[in-house]
């Protein structure tokens, strides 16, 4: 009778990693961990030009469930990350990442939540986004959470937690040399990809760079969906 | 999520992913039983399920007077959606006219969606295979090519997955007026995220109004519930002559035909 949910899933896998291979777009890239397996990717995502994540080389792995694209990807940081809204084991916390079940978060803030129109793009763009952008609402790192309020709060005077981050972000350079990627540093380099589509991609670059560290707080740039909306420091959801 | 008193709640437990794994087992069970839209049935079956039922009974009688058959779909969340797409695609295999109607209207149909946010790529995706499958019912493929397509999960959850997105972008475009009908502070755009997109998520009034307004294909509802001696019909949109008539029985919605 029916086909298997999976084949769904496998179509749905190997035309967006064909098309991310064939335009690849900016701030991450991806590769199967195992060419035999659709199911698991590794990602690496470029920190972003213009914040504390600079020049950083953040390797996480992706996997899917057999029913991708109608329920989301998990998403875990194989990088050391401390981050308001990561796990300790580094898990990726993310209103975009949570299955479409009643949870009993929802009705607290407006957030963009999985559906089966988001895809690897849509996920590694808010993750990117999040970066720089934590969400203290409910943290998953509540330590680094109350780190992070106080660096904000101090408006940068208070180092703690962006020496951690300085010294993270450089820990991943012997691990961009040996992949041989030179990350990206400059807005330019970091935008570029081959022929981007205009109306596919002009939301993607506006997002960070009006968000430079320090001057992040009030973020009133209303871009589209792809991104949480931003209402003080609460935009992402967490779950 | 845990209930009050019955379950200790362990922070390390990943509740959300242990519901997932029990909704699943439940829809293989389903899926194991029944078709998502099954052949033309008599309404005998109907009269078995109810054998013990008066007040159903005399309902199901009522029906037989005003239908000649119907079709049943599988009851997963989905039906509404694949009630009206099955029905109204089969209505267009002999209706040449009421089709370029609809095709222009779902050709376009991507544009509000990219317009509104949704990822280009993957609207494509969706709209590209429902297209394919429009098409098809323009070259007039025999019935059993298009019931064959419904209960190819592949296609028929696209599908599903496309009429939700319509009826997600016109609640939003209509925001202001749909608002008023949303329970709670939910916005329209959240609503849409959690009970329009999501697969499974059953449909309302508000889903029916939304999908027949965009799609401009009206549809009759039989209402089956324990009140009165008759089916209670509804038109959407009121006072329109539908295209194609569903039996809503609570929770569920099967194809009606005259």
């Amino acid at each position: 009778m029916a086909q298997s949910p999976t084949s769904g899933a496998v179509r749905a896998l190997q035309l967006e990693l064909k098309k991310i291979q064939e335009e690849p777009v900016e701030g991450f890239r991806v590769h199967l961990s195992n060419d035999d397996n659709l199911f698991e990717w590794e990602v690496a995502i470029f920190g972003p030009p213009g914040t504390l994540y600079e020049a950083g080389y953040f390797k996480a792995h992706m996997k899917f469930p057999s029913d991708y694209p109608y329920s989301p990807p998990s998403v875990k940081f194989l990088t050391k990350m401390w981050h308001p809204n990561v796990y300790e084991n580094g898990d990726v916390c993310i209103s975009i990442l949570h299955p479409p079940v009643d949870d009993p978060h929802s009705g607290e803030l407006p957030c963009e939540r999985w559906n089966p129109t988001q895809n690897v793009r849509t996920v590694l763009l808010s993750i990117i986004s999040l970066l720089n952008e934590p969400n203290t609402f409910s943290p998953a790192n509540v330590d680094a959470s109350v780190m992070y309020r106080k660096w904000r709060e101090s408006k940068g005077r208070d180092k703690e937690y962006e020496n951690i981050i300085r010294k993270q972000v450089q820990a991943t350079k012997q691990e961009a040399e040996k992949d041989g990627v030179v990350v990206p540093t400059t807005l330019e380099d970091y935008c570029v990809s081959t022929n981007p589509k205009p109306s596919d991609s002009s939301m993607d670059a506006a997002d960070f760079y009006d968000d430079d560290y320090g001057d992040d707080i009030d973020d009133d740039d209303d871009d589209d969906n792809v991104y949480e909306e931003d209402d003080d420091d609460s935009g992402n959801e967490m779950s | 999520m845990a209930e009050e008193g019955t379950l200790h709640y362990d922070p390390d437990k990943n509740y959300d992913e242990e519901t997932l794994a029990q909704q699943r087992i439940i829809e293989k069970q389903i899926a194991g039983t029944q078709d998502f839209v099954t052949e033309r049935l008599d309404f005998s079956v109907l009269e078995q399920e109810y054998a013990e039922d008066p007040v159903y009974i005399k309902k199901v009688r009522s029906l037989k007077s005003k239908y000649l058959c119907l079709r049943k779909t599988r009851g997963d969340g989905n039906c509404f959606y694949r009630a009206f797409g099955f029905a109204y695609f089969e209505k267009l295999l002999e209706d040449q006219e009421e089709f370029n109607r609809f095709r222009d209207v779902a050709s376009k149909s991507k544009d509000v969606l990219v317009s509104l946010g949704f990822p280009q790529f993957t609207i494509e995706d969706f709209h590209d295979t429902f297209m394919e499958v429009v098409d098809k019912v323009g070259s007039q493929c025999p019935l059993e090519e298009l019931h064959k397509i419904f209960n190819d999960q592949g296609y028929s959850d696209y599908l599903v997955v496309y009429l939700r997105l319509l009826v997600s972008g016109h609640l939003q475009k209509e925001a202001d007026f749909f608002s008023n009908f949303v329970e709670g502070d939910r916005t329209i755009k959240e609503f849409c995220n959690q009970e329009v997109e999501p697969m499974g998520k059953e449909s309302d009034h508000i889903h029916i109004i939304a999908l027949t307004a965009v799609t401009g294909v009206s549809v009759r509802v039989e209402y089956m519930d324990r009140g009165g001696e008759t089916t209670n019909a509804h038109d959407f949109p009121d006072g329109s002559t539908p295209k194609i008539a569903l039996l809503y029985r609570p929770g569920h919605y099967d194809i009606l035909y005259t």
